[in-house]
């Protein structure tokens, strides 16, 4: 139902503009409140907010990695599918953020890149998503979720040293277990990459749950890089963090984004707007609205989104 | 003083209330410990170290043998009743708990798995609670089938004539022995272990799983290589709960342990599975109407001595594993 309705509100795009022209739209307002307490004390990021203004030109920052196509996933006896015929494009060297209410749809579409999707009984998928040009339902499951890594809300570092985490993947992979000195550059790599080898680098044969949480959520960033995904999937990964891990992880999010796609669920738009290149804004399971991150979040051209960015509802 | 004792219960007063039974417990199992030291004394004093030896003693014969002829000792025994060489004895004991834990470990680890991962609701509602009810059956019960069923069928269907007749000089074979000592204690200490790795199990958080199938691995391995790594502890937990309750097996074992005092020989092969043996905890509990004959008294004493201190260890060693395990966060 609220897909019709967003075509309806297409031609009031114009509409929309009107309201903006009327300063302060209520909108505006709201999402200059509060951005002071999430941004402020945070100068690392401002730089980063203009450039987007710039990335919203450019039409697509890649070639398109991933690409999601009339992909509905249902629960069970459901009546309503919880993804509606969502598509969506993902590029390369880009972070795409997918945003709207608890219960949208967004976790299930996510998971269901990967394929983690069909762990929940019951769970049934239509439509087809495709990686580089390929059907994932033709690729061996092991390969595509080495291709397609994933973060997840509560950090899961398993329960083992740092060393052992990072290197889990690559040592299960291996058909003969390579030694300790053989997976170490592999490890430095990702933990590099993932910001956290200067932290622990004293000490690999730490047990990784007596890091802190947003050390963990970087080790478990270290780990899904350590098998060098093309996509990486990220599931609020901050939500469970503090404000200061929450900064060093959306640092991270944009030096990662130059080597590889990025899909990250997020309840926080303030997130989405410093991290994202486009953001799709997903309500009960349909897609309402897709678009660069300025765009969407300054000239929504759904009623819904509107609302949602303006703080309405959600 | 009685009206003190109406009051409220104040945190002080329940904490010397429940303190009490715990420092009670503490204080019996020390005490019995020296008192069971203190009685089987004589006999080490007077085998030294080769009480835990094999072969005939300085008196000869087996070690049955030897057993009986402490009866004979009487209140005031010569020294020379006291000889004895138990090893025939200790190492039916060790066998029968080591096999019966080691299958056990398997068996119980594939079904918690099984019973966690891949079992169908309506399958699991079904098999948890037996499983439950099995571990409290009595052992007794075991011997009863073990001895009706199970050694009239290796006495009739595994053991050949050939067999029988290429030991009958040194021992003979006629059904109950280690095969059936083994799968009964198996039997009997397997569904506690699978009861409490289930439980373990189960606690293992989803995200780890998730976590390591979302990074390309097997259902299998993502189960293996984390699941079950990270409840080492608990499968430790539950060997040695399981080879306590082995060690002091008794009556099932007296059964259909062929209760001799045999070491079995693994040099024998095939055949070595049908010989019989007989634990320590059997040949107390076999001997205990002999009491009044001190020599057999001390001995028997120093057969719970050794099954004591072995649970100590036991339970000694069980706690550094787990010490060592859960230094890595495992549970």
């Amino acid at each position: 139902m609220s897909r019709p309705a967003t075509e309806s509100h297409d031609p009031a795009g114009s509409d929309g503009d009107g309201t903006r022209g009327a300063y302060p739209p209520p909108v505006r307002r709201i999402a200059l409140d509060r951005a002071p307490t999430v941004v402020a004390d945070d100068p690392a990021e401002r730089p980063l907010v203009s450039p987007s203004i710039e990335r919203a030109l450019r039409p697509a920052t890649g070639r398109e990695r991933l690409r999601i196509d009339e992909l509905s996933i249902f629960y069970g006896d459901a009546p309503k599918p919880a993804v509606n015929a969502v598509t969506l494009p993902v590029h390369e060297g880009e972070v795409l953020a997918l945003i709207g209410p608890s219960g949208c749809g967004k976790t299930t579409l996510l998971r269901s890149l990967n394929r983690l999707i069909e762990l929940t009984p019951g769970a049934r998928r239509q439509g087809r998503i495709v990686l580089d040009g390929e059907d994932i339902d033709g690729l061996e499951m092991t390969r595509l979720r080495r291709r397609v890594s994933m973060v997840f809300q509560q950090p899961n570092p398993f329960p083992m040293s740092i060393f052992d985490n990072v290197a889990y993947a690559l040592r299960e992979q291996s058909r003969k277990r390579p030694s300790k000195r053989d997976l170490l550059p592999r490890v430095e790599h990702a933990l590099r990459r993932a910001g956290l080898w200067d932290e622990v680098s004293h000490d690999l044969s730490r047990p990784a749950l007596r890091l802190s949480g947003g050390q963990q959520q970087r080790l478990c960033i270290a780990r899904a890089l350590a098998v060098e995904p093309e996509v990486l999937l990220m599931d609020e990964p901050c939500s469970a963090l503090d404000p200061i891990s929450t900064t060093v992880i959306e640092q991270l999010i944009h030096e990662l984004r130059s080597e590889l796609a990025i899909v990250i669920v997020t309840h926080n738009l303030q997130q989405a707007r410093r991290v994202a290149d486009n953001v799709a804004f997903m309500y009960l399971g349909d897609l309402i609205e897709y678009g660069p991150t300025e765009e969407l979040f300054e000239r929504p051209r759904a009623e819904r989104t509107r609302e949602y960015v303006g703080g309405t509802f959600g | 003083m009685l009206a003190r004792l109406r009051g409220p219960l104040t945190d002080r007063r329940a904490g010397l209330l429940l303190g009490a039974p715990a420092v009670a417990v503490v204080l019996i199992v020390l005490a019995m410990l020296v008192f069971v030291a203190i009685q089987a004394w004589p006999t080490f004093q007077h085998n030294g170290l080769g009480w835990l030896g094999d072969g005939p003693a300085p008196t000869g014969g087996t070690v049955d043998q030897q057993l009986g002829s402490m009866v004979e000792g009487g209140e005031a025994p010569p020294p020379s009743a006291y000889a004895i060489k138990a090893w025939p004895l200790i190492f039916g004991t060790a066998l029968t708990t080591v096999l019966s834990i080691a299958i056990g470990i398997v068996v119980s680890v594939l079904a918690a798995i099984f019973i966690v991962d891949l079992a169908p609701r309506r399958v699991r509602n079904v098999v948890v609670p037996v499983v439950r009810l099995l571990a409290a059956v009595p052992s007794v019960i075991y011997g009863l089938i073990g001895i009706l069923v199970l050694v009239p069928f290796v006495n009739d269907n595994l053991i050949s004539e050939g067999q029988r007749q290429s030991v009958q000089n040194v021992i003979p074979l006629t059904g109950p022995g280690l095969l059936v000592s083994v799968v009964l204690l198996t039997l009997m200490v397997t569904p506690i272990m699978i009861a409490l790795i289930t439980d373990a199990l189960e606690s293992v958080p989803r995200g780890w799983r998730e976590g390591a199938l979302a990074l390309g691995v097997t259902q299998w391995r993502a189960t293996m290589s984390v699941a079950v790594k990270a409840i080492r502890p608990a499968i430790v937990a539950a060997a040695v709960l399981a080879s306590a309750r082995a060690l002091g097996e008794a009556i099932m074992l007296s059964m259909v342990s062929g209760s001799n005092g045999y070491a079995p020989r693994i040099q024998d092969g095939l055949i070595f599975l049908f010989e019989p043996l007989r634990p320590l905890a059997a040949t107390i509990a076999e001997n205990t109407e002999s009491i009044n004959s001190a020599a057999l008294k001390s001995t028997l004493y120093a057969f719970a001595f050794l099954l004591l201190v072995s649970c100590f260890v036991l339970s000694l060693g069980s706690y550094f594993i787990k010490r060592s395990l859960r230094a890595q966060g495992a549970r």
